[in-house]
């Protein structure tokens, strides 16, 4: 490693391949160490005879030396980076270009141009992204003088149903990484009475109280909103009076959640012709430019966007987008399909849709799928018998 | 520590010796002894660092006297270090230190003083 270093240096100071040819060829060595004249790889090649490197500025002072010693000096090779560019030094423009070249790299890079927000579920990106253009975090803008701390803070009151959020600003993009809040329901607190009804409507199948009076008896249908365990305890005695407690208990209920999906005999099925159309595009800082757009000579046809970023590694992003859109002829076809893989994919469609219905926390314990047909039309229909707990803290007298 | 006999009995009280034929101890390297101090700093000794047999490094060498093909002398503090060996090359050479490298058969100190 140190040698590696070593002749990197080497290579960026520049050094020259001299041939030392003499008697005192020691002391030629001697006198350059005395003088601070950096010598290296001093190789014999035959008596009186040896080749070694020396820096430029050495090479510079070793002429008395040599006459000193009575050494013959030759010059060998030169190398390094002063010599190549010497031999460009002529050449203007090419460092010109050059030296632009890294400014405009700099400057490029210490703008924003991406930004990359992740973990958001329900909220939108677009929201999040007005939100962080609020903050002054957008496209375009300088990222030195973020305050990315002060930002999330800031961020976390304006949103305010995120639990976490980390804004990160790496190269030339800034991450955002959001954790959504869950919707906590309403909890009412211990000490205020309250009732415990049904969430939704089902058959209760074990109703347990741990306080409060049961309301329903197991077997019953229920409605939602339906008060299940009442914190209305009458008195004994009066039958105008009662004692309000906080009313407490797990009540089992059968739920049933269903979808539908009509049977399709046909499909349509849009198969590329071979023709296409290309249509190319660059994005400069967020400017739109067209290169190459064509007359659009298709009836029908799907198309397709590929973005290319200018990106060095993943996190320097530049603002410039390439962007190829191209369009491919389409024609229809009809095509009809067999009864059976009809109804299963239906079928399977009605059940993924029904499996989102449920809640969490539920147990399915029957799956059902019938076919019913009506006026010559046939529809799946999933039905999924759960058992959860639908009770919810009330207050008594509120909603 | 004590450096007595050094190899060559027959040699002739010379200067430092004493009619022996050992070497006396300067009042620098009793005092170096004493307080425990590096002795290649205060005593002008040579340090020498082999690396396997490609590598040697002498800190605080005084001059190269001799280098030819399979050979080298090197003037140090303790007197001349002869190495032998392969494709000696010089690494670098510093006003204090030298870097050789090389295949080395011996490393050999003659007319130590």
């Amino acid at each position: 490693m140190k040698f590696l270093l070593f002749r990197l240096w080497n290579y960026a100071r520049g050094y020259v391949i001299i041939i030392v040819e003499g008697f005192f060829i020691e002391k030629f060595i001697n006198i350059c160490a005395r003088r601070r004249i950096l010598l290296w790889n001093v190789r014999i090649q035959k008596e009186h005879r040896v080749t070694a490197r020396m820096s430029i500025s050495g090479f510079r002072l070793i002429r008395p030396v040599a006459r000193k010693t009575g050494c013959r000096v030759r010059l060998l090779k030169k190398t390094g980076l002063p010599f190549v560019f010497n031999k460009y030094r002529r050449r203007k423009a090419f460092f010109a270009g050059a030296v632009l070249f890294f400014i405009l790299l700099n400057v490029l890079a210490s703008f924003i141009w991406s930004i990359e927000i992740s973990g958001n579920e329900r909220l939108e990106t677009a929201f999040i992204e007005d939100v962080l253009a609020g903050n002054g975090i957008k496209p375009g803008r300088l990222k030195y003088g973020i305050d990315t701390r002060a930002t999330v803070d800031r961020m976390m009151l304006e949103i305010g149903r995120i639990s976490w959020i980390s804004i990160n600003i790496r190269g030339t993009k800034v991450k955002v990484q959001i954790r959504e809040r869950e919707d906590i329901p309403e909890i009412v607190p211990r000490h205020i009475p309250c009732d415990v009804i049904a969430q939704r409507d089902g058959i209760v199948k074990q109703i347990i109280a741990t306080e409060g009076i049961e309301a329903v008896a197991e077997g019953q249908t229920v409605k939602k909103g339906q008060v299940l365990i009442s914190g209305r305890i009458p008195v004994k005695g009066s039958e105008e009076q009662y004692r309000h407690v906080h009313a407490m208990g797990t009540v089992k209920a059968r739920t049933w959640y269903e979808a539908e999906v009509p049977v399709v005999f046909t499909e349509t099925e849009r198969l590329r012709t071979g023709r296409m159309i290309k249509d190319h595009s660059l994005i400069l800082f967020s400017k739109k430019l067209d290169l190459i757009r064509r007359k659009n000579r298709f009836s029908e046809y799907t198309t397709e966007e590929t973005r290319k970023k200018l990106t060095i590694s993943e996190d320097l992003v530049f603002p410039f987008e390439w962007v190829v859109v191209t369009r491919y002829e389409v024609t229809s076809v009809q095509a009809s399909i067999r009864e059976t893989d009809a109804r299963e994919k239906a079928a399977e469609e009605a059940y993924k849709e029904a499996l989102e219905l449920v809640p969490e926390g539920a147990e399915i314990i029957e799956e059902n799928i019938y076919f019913a047909e009506e006026d010559g039309k046939l529809t799946a229909r999933a039905i999924l018998e759960c058992v959860e707990d639908i009770g919810l803290s009330r207050r008594i007298g509120g909603n | 520590m004590a450096k007595s006999n050094p190899g060559n009995t027959n040699a002739k009280p010379g200067k430092g010796r004493n009619r022996k034929g050992t070497i006396k101890k300067s009042f620098r390297e009793k005092f170096t002894e004493l307080l425990e101090l590096p002795k290649d700093l205060l005593l002008d000794r040579p340090k020498l660092t082999l690396i396997g047999c490609r590598d040697m490094m002498i800190e605080n060498y005084k001059s190269v006297l001799e280098y030819g093909v399979g050979y080298m002398r090197v003037k140090t503090g303790s007197g001349i270090v002869r190495i032998t060996g392969n494709n000696l090359v010089i690494r670098e050479i510093s006003h204090d230190d030298i870097i050789i490298s090389g295949t080395v058969h011996s490393v050999e100190f003659t007319d130590a003083g």
